[in-house]
């Protein structure tokens, strides 16, 4: 390795403090990791790991009242004792930031253009037509056009505003970004724009970067090394293919299964999680703090305290085993002989189904929707947004079907309109077969049997309703007051809550998010519904916690044989629990069917192009990243709603004919029955490759298949 | 059913007496809030107990005991008024109509303004709209001059000046409770309440009032305040009940009878010093409440 250089960044023991006295939460408890120039390295773990602490505190970003001890030496000068003058001259100019949630971290009064000069201006001292022209500059090389550095960040895309975060963060050319979960809020195909878009910069201009994210897949591609957080620690250190190809440490292992690659038969109907909540971060932790959640924990992890231990070439464990297979100790020569091999966590033990185990509903679908359209009025000089629009769906009994599509192509608003939540503006909605009617009466009995789960359970609670109420507050609306509390008990334990005395007397606040979603699927429960309809359920909760409601899911399908409608922009979600999937684009279903097909063969190129940003999914359909802006509702294009973004219309030779069909011929509808039962999926597409299976009949125009 | 009563309620007590008592702290922890429910106290105990050591005919302007416009002195530590009633006296059964008028008109105001605020917030479109012109016309209107106008149609009296307190105050309130109604409402909690069935005025009642309650609790201690103040005012304008002895009585008798011009600085200064110090109690009440229940707004104001 280069060793000669002096490293560009060098964390020694670093332990950060938020308060003091009891309360006080040692978010990071002794980090340390080395950073040359031009290396990038990622940072990952879940919620309260300590992970954007870390990152904050290398430019002392920090609250006031935090302590910080250890040495952050960045090109050999100590940040922790630096004077405010000389932080000042490093902060920007030599280290900079690209912060999550670029709508917030812009100035919403001021244009881009200002906010990528202010720091030229600032540090550079330069002139401002200089400044001008390096904003212009910069902002080419993003991707924005460099017009729009008058534009107002409202008037930009949620991808936009990231890459104008990324030119402000390059402005001053500094030597280490540090980018804190710089893709979480956004699409997954702007995601992949965004991170190519980091990456490709960081290589060309010889930057070294600190990527954090709780995704790892968005590491693993991002970075040369990958340093894994647990409880404010490092777990596990090492470079990013080796570690999430081969993890030394249980807690690794148990991270990267939980964002499933598709098309992988062990996390198929068998999503990973991991029971248990992380450590209280006030006070000491004795032992592996892992141990209490750990699958292959050994009495020997609650007492001997644990460090970063050489685990192979370059890899470093926190885990204790790693000590008997590369470096055994005399004294510990009887434990060598255990397994050396750090086996997969015995809770992801897949159930073996047969790519098949797409289930076919016994008895007609239990709610429907047919020609849907929900049009939302014009406002602020747009036009009508037509969010969905002649959308067909159906859901069979004890079915689980995924509905995916990027943000904005009307999968929420579909998913309302199904609970009656928002009226449709023409179609019908039908559960057993009988349209919903839009009486006050009629609806509070629809939604006794279709229930809704949201995507965030913190917000979905009310902070001044204890467990109790909030599940009990279904039955109360609906007059069902005798036997309430068995009710209840029964409802959070099939939720999970177990037991539930334990619960009930809880606030919202007292409750991790996990057990936050459980009380909102319990409050469905409660009612005893035959479909739930979930909105995003586990797009805000942590990677382990992910699995963990999931598996909830398929449970309460498997014992109650309940329907499930699942809403999400992640197509991970869909292998992991989902029979069908229908994937919607710009409120249309344009492809459906079940998992296998649609996942591992899809035939629409805007599935196709969702598919080739999951990980371990790109190797099947390279350079399939899609360009462009998520589409906009209020300017449906003619023709085939996909085509200005298509992959397959752009790739036509000059003059083929079917260029025309594409441009000008709307689509055929999919019927709501789409893709039930195995060699049945259907897509609309003009172009769409016939698959080997007769289903479709490639002459006609549109590829549907006829049933 | 009665098994089904019980657990919940168990179940909630102690987290709901914790929040208690974390108030508590956070409240004793504020010397200025303390200062002000000092005060408070000091001032509710002296206007309950004042009847124990009050005779109704010390206040009676027939047997006053002591000469006209005397300075202080032994006997009457804060001199005597235009008939040779003890200020200080005065000044303590004073405590009892402002401090009646000042709550039950809050009270009102409370209720008119979170109903309408609550009803237009949770309806939107036509109704709130209507609703919402009210209030703003209430605001556009001069409120001393239609609290004079009321008193003068419904008469002299405690009453009238209560109603009148009441009319003028309550849009503030109103606009408070609408906007909050609205931010709750923007939350995803109400959503699922909808889910799951709820009707417009379980919406109301269960999942948007209690989360508005703080506020309503905050907009109350400070409308206390001016609720006295206007009280103080109206009584001085002469609108008040002429036969009681309150505060502002007092200093519209001091002002009328010439304290002013003979210098009788014992007269008018007890009163409003008097005033100062219970709307600074409640003031300072109200602004700590309103620090530990919604320190953002708080931060605004």
């Amino acid at each position: 390795m280069v060793q000669t250089a002096p490293p560009l960044l060098e964390v020694r023991d670093l332990a950060v403090t938020y308060g003091s006295g009891e309360q006080a939460v040692r978010a990071v408890r002794g980090v340390g990791f080395t950073l040359q120039a031009g290396q990038t390295m990622g940072m990952a773990g879940e919620s309260g790991c300590g992970k954007t602490t870390v990152a904050l505190s290398l430019l002392r970003l920090l609250p006031r009242t935090t302590t910080l001890s250890g040495r952050i030496l960045f090109k050999g000068e100590d940040i922790i004792g630096l004077g405010w003058q000389k932080l000042r001259a490093v902060r920007w100019a030599e280290a900079s930031v690209v912060f999550q949630g670029a709508m917030s971290a812009l100035n919403p009064v001021r244009t881009v253009g200002e906010q990528i000069r202010e720091p030229i201006l600032l540090h550079e001292k330069a002139e401002r037509r200089e400044a001008e022209a390096r904003t212009a500059e910069l902002l080419d090389s993003v991707g924005v056009p460099a017009r729009r550095q008058a534009s107002y960040p409202h008037e930009l895309s949620g991808g936009q505003r990231q890459r104008v975060m990324i030119a402000m963060a390059l402005a001053c050319r500094p030597q280490l970004i540090i980018a804190d979960e710089p893709t979480t809020a956004l699409d997954v195909i702007v995601q992949a724009q965004i991170l190519a878009l980091l990456t490709g910069l960081v290589r060309e201009r010889q930057i070294s970067m600190i990527v954090i994210s709780h995704d790892l897949s968005v590491l693993g591609e991002t970075c040369d090394r990958l340093a894994i957080m647990y409880a404010g620690r490092m777990v596990e250190v090492g470079p990013s293919r080796q570690v999430l190809g081969e993890p030394r440490h249980p807690y690794t292992t148990i991270l990267s299964h939980a964002y499933p690659h598709t098309g992988d038969p062990a996390s198929r109907l068998a999503p990973a999680g991991l029971p248990g909540e992380p450590p209280d971060l006030r006070g000491d932790l004795a032992g592996c703090p892992f141990a209490p959640r750990c699958p292959e924990a050994i009495p020997e992890c609650l007492t001997r305290d644990v460090e970063l231990w050489p685990a192979g070439a370059q890899r470093e464990s926190a885990c204790i085993k790693v000590l008997d297979e590369y470096a055994p100790s005399p004294d510990r020569g009887a434990a060598a002989a255990r397994a050396p091999q750090v086996s997969p966590p015995t809770l992801a033990t897949p159930q073996c189904s047969s790519p098949d185990s797409g289930r076919t509903p016994e008895h007609g679908p239990v709610l429907e929707a047919n020609g849907l359209r929900v049009v939302f009025p014009a406002r602020r000089g747009r036009g009508p947004a037509r969010a969905v629009d002649d959308a067909n769906l159906s859901i069979g009994r004890g079915e689980i079907l995924a509905l995916i599509g990027e943000s904005g192509c009307g999968k929420s608003t579909l998913a309302r309109a199904l609970v009656g939540l928002v009226q449709p503006t023409g179609g019908e909605v039908r559960y057993e077969g009988a349209p919903l009617r839009y009486s006050s009466a009629a609806l509070r009995e629809h939604r006794r049997h279709v229930q809704l789960v949201l995507q965030d359970p913190a917000g979905a609670l009310n902070p001044r309703q204890n467990v109790f109420d909030a599940v009990a507050e279904g039955p109360r609306l609906h007059g069902m007051r005798t036997g309430l509390a068995d009710r209840v008990h029964d409802a959070l334990a099939r939720a999970g809550l177990r037991p539930p005395a334990q619960f009930i007397g809880r606030y919202p606040h007292e409750l991790s998010g996990g057990q936050q979603q459980r009380v909102v699927i319990a409050g469905a429960l409660a009612l005893g519904p035959s479909v739930v309809v979930a909105d995003e359920p586990v797009s805000s909760l942590d990677a382990s916690v992910r699995g963990e409601i999931l598996k909830l899911i398929l449970t309460l399908r498997d014992q109650l044989s309940l329907a499930a409608l699942i809403v999400s922009h992640d197509l991970g979600v869909a292998w992991n629990i989902a029979d069908r999937v229908a994937v919607m684009y710009l409120g249309r279903i344009v492809e459906a069917g079940p998992v296998h097909e649609i996942l591992l063969q899809p035939r629409h190129p805007y599935t196709q192009a969702l598919i080739s940003v999951l990980p371990g999914g790109g190797g099947d359909h390279p350079g399939r990243v899609l360009t462009g802006e998520p589409p906009d509702p209020t300017a449906i294009p003619p023709g085939c709603r996909f085509h200005p973004r298509c992959p397959r219309l752009a790739a036509l030779p000059a003059g083929d004919a079917r260029a025309e069909l594409c441009r000008g011929t709307p689509v055929a509808v999919l019927p709501a029955s789409a893709g039930e039962g195995a060699g049945s999926s259907l897509v609309a597409c003009h172009l769409a490759a016939p698959r080997s299976s007769p289903v479709t009949e490639p002459g006609l125009p549109s590829s549907q298949g006829a049933r | 059913m009665t098994t089904t009563s019980h657990v919940p309620a168990t179940a909630a007590a102690p987290p709901r007496l914790l929040a208690l008592r974390r108030f508590a702290r956070q409240f004793a922890r504020m010397p200025t809030a303390m200062a002000g429910l000092g005060i408070l106290v000091a001032v509710t105990a002296l206007a309950l107990a004042a009847p124990l050591f009050i005779h109704p005919s010390d206040l009676g302007v027939i047997n006053a005991p002591g000469p006209p416009l005397a300075p202080p002195s032994a006997q009457f530590p804060l001199g005597t008024d235009y008939a040779g009633r003890s200020i200080l006296t005065l000044l303590v059964w004073g405590t009892r109509p402002s401090l009646a008028i000042g709550l039950i008109a809050t009270v009102l105001t409370m209720i008119v303004g979170s109903v309408i605020g609550l009803l237009a917030g949770h309806y939107g479109g036509f109704p709130s709209r209507m609703l919402m012109a009210v209030t703003d016309w209430f605001i556009a209107l001069p409120a001393l001059p239609l609290a004079i106008a009321l008193a003068a149609v419904l008469g002299q009296g405690d009453a009238s000046i209560t109603i009148a307190i009441a009319v003028t105050s309550w849009p503030g309130t109103a606009r408070l409770i609408r906007a909050q109604t609205l931010a709750v409402e923007a939350r995803p909690f109400i959503e699922r309440a909808k889910a799951l069935g709820a009707r417009d005025g379980q919406l109301m009642a269960r999942q948007v009032l209690p989360n508005v309650a703080p506020f309503i609790l905050v907009s109350g201690t400070l409308t206390i305040a001016g609720a006295i103040l206007s009280e103080t005012t109206l009584t001085f304008l002469g609108l008040g009940n002429p036969t009681d002895v309150s505060w502002g009585s007092m200093i519209n008798q001091a002002f009328n009878q010439g304290a002013v011009s003979s210098g009788a600085w014992w007269y008018i200064l007890p009163p409003g010093v008097a005033i100062l110090i219970v709307v600074l109690g409640f003031t300072l009440v109200g602004r700590a409440v309103e620090n530990i229940l919604n320190p953002r707004m708080a931060a605004k104001i």
